[in-house]
């Protein structure tokens, strides 16, 4: 009875309810974080079988000192803007025709064709286009060469390669920003829209004063997810050009999967994995932050 | 009539007689086997092998395992083993073999590796060492072809004579060259007109052949025009295969790449003109290349020669079955030579190649049953029959008796060339530290950056990977050689 009272006290209901959820992330998110975080203080092979070294801001020393390093940062940060820069317009674009077109026959069917690329993996998708860039029996190249433009090689040739991958993470990832912009768009309140259409404004100020300000939180959302996941990306590229020609490709998620499980140096591989999980929820929290800036300076408006 | 009764009295006579003889070989043997029972009879064990994906000698290993020794088991042992075979590509294997080995696993019995990691394999005392089982079964101590099968793929350190493993597939570096092409009357009379000299005709042509003189021949076939390139071969960063092409080019010249057997110094060893000159030449050698030359593997490189799309390609003998497929067209003639060489400074040709190919090993942690198979079956592997069986499947066997086998050279068209290579003066191996994996990712970045174009200065490419390798060996205890103050500022560029 005294358990069952005990229980059944508000407080301690709660903390039951969520107990699930503490101890799955205390399992699976804080001790692996610990434990990456206690690895990055040594000097720790996978394979060798020797014991690991202690060896202090070592391996965080040495990634401040990796020139290399800072250069797979750079590309991962040109990577990020170009591809959620192109897929976000894209996709943004594409969803308002979308969303304007309601009786369109074969809406459906276009819909769900369109959002395909995004339910294929990136190593299925990786090898897909490989195999249509290839430079002799490719697709792509067959189509060049008929239009009397020549072979080009996409992945090997250096001023090519990057915008090659680039195109395939757009083709991919653009159906998410459609279905984004389609989720978006379907919360603009549809007086707010009818009343727009009666007082005759212009398309461009319809979007700009009625439709962005009440998409604009789902948008944000999406860009947020795509921001992250394209700085993730590592199997596409892998697939693909295993970060080359030389390092043309190599984004930083590459190069730590390099270091982990190509080089099993898991005293440098941790520590660069803390960095970046730092960088994550720096950016998350920027993002956050500048999204509720005018919820908040209406909030102060409104209490004033 | 008399004389035909007499002659078939005398051979009924003799037969009876050579079956009792056999009868009684039979029974001494029996007893004799009766005597020193094997202690195994009688019992079903299964046995794991962990091999490479998609490489002909691993599953030929693997294969014969279960066609041949299993009733050989079952006959002389009394024993039931079935084998399975388990396999991950060449960059991925290590990771599962150390993953397992690490945690004291009995789950891959006998490993084929790739003699680099036998020092990240031995040091932790993940494999067996192998003289001990050697000074028992005596038999095992095969007669190599060459010194450098047994260095390569049985010690660690090199030349140090412990052994951690036994030779399952040698492997060198071959070419293989469309001999219809050579032999086209027109193309001859092309070629002689062009650089007045007669295009390679056999074999023997290709023996003291230069990279010099073979460019010729390479520029004579690259006609994009027509779909067709000289030449190729390995530049992919994949695992170690730029570096097994590199490599080459830098032994010939007269290169070192550090010293392993005494102070692990690699620091002003490996940065040295002479290899920056080495990879200017094995970099050239793209333009005589199909499109997309940087990204070659072994795949490619199969892919390219079978379609007809090169003229020459440079490949492991291992890979000679797919390289030479039953299917190939039937106007394609192939001939299987030697690799090019370069003249040194002095004037004087080399061609010094890397070895490849693969040890077996034994898992440490294996049951006294497992043990005791494991050894059974490496014995069983070393017998002559079971070697020249391996050759006639196309695997490629390393030991003296095989390879000197009248037989041997015309059993396939690339083993000629297999043996010439797999010589003390044409093939060495290079490092296997227990840092291996942390070594070699390191240069296969610096030099696909500098093969791609990415870098134009090989020295300062060179430097870099000095710098990083000796600051490697350094940190693991490896070296009490420190990376010099000016590695700070050497950056890849």
């Amino acid at each position: 009875m005294r358990v069952r009272r005990f229980i059944e006290r508000p407080r301690v209901f709660a903390l039951l309810l969520i107990a699930p959820a503490l101890i799955f992330f205390f399992v699976w998110n804080i001790i692996p974080v610990l434990t990456l975080i206690g690895v990055s203080f040594y000097n720790y092979s996978m394979v060798t079988g020797m014991p690991p070294r202690y060896i202090g801001l070592g391996n965080y020393e040495d990634i401040v000192y990796s020139f290399r390093l800072w250069e797979s940062f750079g590309r991962t940060l040109s990577w990020v803007v170009v591809t959620v820069g192109i897929e976000t317009v894209l996709g943004i674009a594409i969803g308002i025709l979308f969303w304007g077109s309601v009786r369109l026959p074969g809406r459906r069917l276009a819909l769900t064709l369109l959002f395909t690329p995004m339910l294929m993996t990136p190593l299925a998708a990786g090898i897909f286009f490989r195999l249509m860039y290839e430079p002799s029996i490719g697709i792509i190249n067959y189509v060049t060469r008929w239009a009397g433009l020549g072979t080009f090689s996409f992945l090997s040739d250096r001023s090519l390669a990057f915008a090659a991958v680039v195109f395939v993470d757009v083709w991919m990832w653009t159906p998410f920003m459609v279905l984004i912009t389609l989720a978006a768009l379907g919360s603009v309140p549809k007086a707010e829209l009818e009343a727009a259409e009666v007082d005759r404004l212009p398309w461009w100020r319809r979007l700009v004063t009625v439709v962005l300000p009440h998409a604009k939180f789902i948008l944000m959302i999406g860009i947020l997810l795509r921001t992250i996941e394209s700085f993730k990306t590592m199997d596409l590229v892998f697939n693909m050009t295993g970060g080359g020609p030389g390092t043309t490709t190599e984004l930083v998620a590459l190069t730590l999967w390099r270091r982990a499980f190509e080089a099993f140096n898991l005293g440098w591989s941790s520590a660069l994995a803390f960095i970046l999980l730092l960088m994550a929820i720096a950016f998350t929290s920027i993002f956050l932050f500048v999204l509720n800036l005018r919820r908040r300076q209406q909030e102060r408006e409104a209490s004033a | 009539m008399s004389t035909r009764t007499s002659l078939w009295t005398w051979s009924r006579l003799s037969s009876r007689l050579a079956l009792c003889l056999l009868l009684g070989a039979v029974m001494a043997l029996s007893t004799s086997v009766a005597q020193e029972a094997h202690p195994l009879e009688g019992e079903s064990i299964d046995m794991t092998i962990l091999g490479i994906g998609g490489w002909v000698p691993s599953s030929l290993g693997a294969e014969m395992a279960n066609d041949l020794f299993k009733p050989f088991a079952l006959e002389e042992y009394g024993y039931d083993v079935t084998f399975t075979f388990d396999a991950a590509p060449f960059a991925a294997l290590f990771q599962r073999a150390a993953a397992s080995l690490a945690t004291r696993s009995n789950e891959y019995n006998i490993i084929i590796s790739d003699s680099q990691w036998l020092g990240a394999l031995s040091e932790p005392g993940w494999i067996v060492n192998v003289d001990e089982i050697i000074e028992e079964h005596p038999e095992l101590d095969i007669e190599w072809y060459s010194e450098i099968v047994g260095v390569g793929y049985q010690e660690y350190p090199m030349y140090s004579g412990i052994r951690w493993g036994f030779p399952q597939a040698g492997d060198v570096v071959v070419m293989f060259v469309r001999r219809d092409m050579l032999h086209d009357e027109a193309e001859r009379a092309a070629f002689l007109e062009e650089h007045g000299r007669e295009l390679p005709y056999d074999y023997e042509d290709f023996l003291e052949m230069s990279y010099g003189e073979f460019e010729d021949i390479a520029a004579f076939f690259t006609r994009p025009d027509e779909g067709l390139y000289g030449h190729a071969f390995q530049y992919s960063r994949e695992y170690d295969f730029l570096s097994m092409w590199m490599y080459p080019f830098m032994f010939s010249l007269g290169g070192d790449i550090g010293d392993f057997e005494d102070e692990n110094r690699v620091y002003g060893i490996l940065n040295s003109e002479v290899n920056a000159r080495a990879m200017e030449i094995n970099r050239a050698w793209q333009q005589y290349m199909p499109p997309g030359a940087i990204n070659f593997g072994i795949a490619e490189i199969i892919d390219l020669f079978t379609a007809g799309q090169v003229f020459s390609a440079q490949q492991w003998a291992a890979v000679g079955p797919a390289m030479i497929p039953e299917d190939l067209p039937e106007e394609f003639d192939v001939m299987v030579v030697p690799p090019p060489g370069l003249i040194q400074d002095d004037g004087s040709f080399n061609r010094l190649y890397n070895v490849g190919g693969q040890p077996w090993v034994i898992n440490a942690f294996n049951t006294p049953e497992q043990m005791r198979v494991a050894i059974d079956f490496m014995r069983w592997w070393y017998l002559p029959e079971t070697q020249m069986e391996y050759a006639r499947r196309g695997g490629s066997p390393s030991d003296a008796a095989t390879l000197n086998h009248p037989d041997y050279e015309d059993m396939k068209p690339w083993n000629r060339a297999f043996k010439f290579m797999l010589q003390d003066d044409n093939a060495r191996d290079f490092y296997r530290e227990p840092t291996y994996a942390q070594l070699l990712s390191t240069q296969q970045e610096a030099w696909h950056a500098f093969a791609s174009g990415e870098i134009d200065d090989a020295m300062n490419t060179l430097e870099w990977i000095a710098c990083e390798q000796q600051k490697i060996l350094f940190d693991s205890g490896a070296s009490e050689i420190r990376p010099p103050a000016e590695c700070r500022q050497v950056r890849l560029r």
